[in-house]
């Protein structure tokens, strides 16, 4: 199990502030759920924990180690990340998309072994993407994709996985089988990270929220620590619609 | 299910292709000779057996030889260009001569052949050319975002204006020569349009190291290249450090590009099409794509070749016009395909 500690992260495009000493503590094992306002730096912060920005102010550590002391393919084996959008303008099959997952554990000039087709097949079936597997991807819809980019990530075997937005673009039955495959990796002791604006519907699969406005972490914890009618209307400037802080709307297989 | 060729199935058809169409040409033109004798003649040269005739040996060995060897190692060299451009540009329409690489070859050359460098040493004019494909291709680079990532458009925005502000360039440094340097100017035109009568051994001889090195640069980088296709976040949350890797196959398609088009002069579309072709066969993973699109490109650089010199010796011809006649049209069924839903 990994655990990952943000501290003082700041990052700025250009003269625009996004994120300024956000700090955040993920168990290994855990789920949490990252949430926030449009623009409030959601993905600028999962992009410095995956170390695919550039730190410029604080540290990112797993189990102690500092990203920056990582080598890519190392950090790569060891975090991951699903983009809300890393689409490929070729004509790929599937397969072949969630295959570039294993690229970190492969030798520059060695080729796929047993183990790494073993991995794919896997993550393929985790995602129940196996049966459009060996399609092109330009053919697949908007859901399909989303479920072999979350196959390339599972693939990469990392300990830590972040994801944006990982069930936009789902309809229900595969939202939930998503969430619920987060969910046993992280019972499985994966450390993950999830994005997303409905609360509703994440909530109560997550052990923990983190609230990020006004450039940092504003609340962490548990769902009825952190969702309340008061936290709701200065985070989202919105009165809560459930009575009792979230609305815990639960949805599972029939 | 995706219907492909197997890269060995591809490779057993074409390089016995490109095999047979170098043979022919070889064989064929104003003196054409049996395959016995080109067997002759090529032993020879190599200090077996008797030469030919002394005007049979020199054509073939002196003459053809390396206008054949420059065709075979120049189009796997464009070829691979485009193909590296392409991904990593994660653009299909990408290639050398959209992205201003080729265009920028083309001015170096024209300063050293307007200038006169070319013909103080031959040296100049491949050094110049590579100089103004760097350059040319840098600027594009930097003006359509650089190392902080850049959209397809603006890619795109700057290559055709780089384009259009070189080839301004080299018409008016044509047009500033006087009637006294004509010959430059024709030199100029005949290079602008692709010339390979010239062509001399160590030509040859340096467009295939070129392509060696090049093409065995590109090897340690070929899963990379498959990865760049993602946009940046995918491609470095994998493990790929997209900055570096870019800049690294960036800087091998600009050489292979430059060194190529340095010898033999404008060559249009190989860079674009010849991937193209290669991927509709073989699919985009780039391990198989590359020697495919490396031997088709020579398949269809000596076979352009073939065309003009042996099929239509008396037209006028030159190989770089033959190369646009025959890549517009499949850019055109490229854009029908867009246009009815089919992605490249």
């Amino acid at each position: 199990m990994t655990t990952v500690f943000a501290r003082g992260l700041g990052y700025s495009y250009g003269a625009h502030r996004v994120l300024d000493a956000a700090d955040l503590e993920l168990d290994g094992g855990s789920m949490t759920l990252l949430a926030g306002r449009n623009g409030a730096g959601k993905s600028t912060l999962l992009g410095l924990l995956a170390g695919i920005l550039r730190l410029q102010d604080g540290t990112v550590e797993f189990d102690g180690r500092s990203i920056q002391d990582l080598r890519v393919s190392d950090r790569a084996r060891l975090v991951t990340l699903v983009p809300q959008d890393s689409d490929t303008s070729f004509e790929y099959t599937g397969r072949e998309v969630v295959m570039m997952g294993r690229h970190p554990h492969i030798p520059r000039f060695g080729r796929p072994g047993p183990a790494d087709f073993d991995a794919v097949q896997q993550a393929l079936e985790s995602t129940d993407a196996a049966e459009f597997a060996d399609r092109n991807v330009q053919t697949l819809s908007g859901g399909e994709l989303r479920r072999v980019h979350i196959a390339r990530a599972l693939a990469t075997q990392a300990p830590v996985l972040l994801a944006d937005e990982p069930t936009a673009n789902l309809d229900l039955e595969h939202a939930v089988a998503i969430l619920d495959l987060l969910r046993q990796l992280a019972d499985r002791g994966h450390t993950v990270l999830l994005s997303s604006h409905d609360l509703n519907f994440m909530a109560p699969r997550c052990d923990q929220i983190a609230l990020l406005h006004e450039r940092c972490i504003r609340h962490l914890g548990s769902a009825d620590a952190v969702l309340t009618d008061a936290v709701i209307a200065e985070v989202f400037g919105v009165q809560s619609a459930a009575p009792s802080g979230y609305f815990p709307r639960d949805f599972g297989p029939l | 299910m995706n219907r492909r060729m197997s890269m060995g199935m591809f490779l057993a058809i074409v390089v016995p292709l490109v095999v047979a169409l170098v043979g022919l040409s070889l064989s064929q033109g104003y003196i054409t000779v049996s395959f016995a004798d080109l067997s002759r003649a090529l032993a020879a040269s190599l200090g077996w057996g008797e030469p030919l005739a002394e005007d049979q040996q020199t054509t073939i060995i002196a003459i053809r030889l390396p206008r054949i060897l420059i065709a075979v190692f120049g189009g796997a060299a464009l070829a691979v260009a485009g193909t590296i451009m392409q991904a990593v540009f994660r653009n299909p329409l990408a290639s050398p001569e959209i992205l201003g690489t080729a265009q920028g070859s083309a001015l170096g050359a024209t300063v050293a052949i307007a200038l006169g460098w070319a013909s103080v040493s031959t040296f100049w004019m491949p050094v110049s050319a590579v100089v103004g494909a760097l350059i040319v291709t840098g600027l594009v680079y930097g003006i359509a975002g650089g190392t902080k990532g850049f959209s397809v458009a603006s890619l795109l925005l700057a290559g055709i204006a780089m384009n259009t502000l070189v080839g301004a360039l080299i018409a008016l440094a044509i047009s500033r020569l006087s009637y006294d340097d004509w010959g430059q100017g024709s030199q100029i035109l005949f290079w602008l349009m692709g010339n390979l009568d010239s062509t001399r051994a160590a030509d040859a001889a340096v467009v295939g190291v070129a392509m060696v090195v090049g093409i065995a640069c590109v090897v340690p980088f070929l899963r990379e290249m498959d990865l760049m296709t993602l946009k940046d976040e995918g491609a470095s949350a994998l493990g790929v450090n997209v900055v570096v890797v870019r800049s690294v196959l960036l800087l091998i398609a600009c050489g292979l590009t430059a060194l190529t088009v340095a010898f033999t002069g404008g060559i249009a579309f190989i860079g674009l099409v010849v991937p193209h072709m290669a991927r509709l066969v073989v699919g985009p993973v780039h391990r198989k794509l590359v020697p495919c699109a490396a031997v088709l490109g020579s398949l269809m650089f000596v076979g352009s070749d073939y065309l003009c010199r042996v099929l239509f010796p008396d037209s006028g011809l030159r190989v770089g016009v033959v190369m646009s006649m025959l890549g517009a049209p499949f850019f055109l069924y490229l854009l029908v395909r867009i246009r009815r839903g089919q992605r490249l």
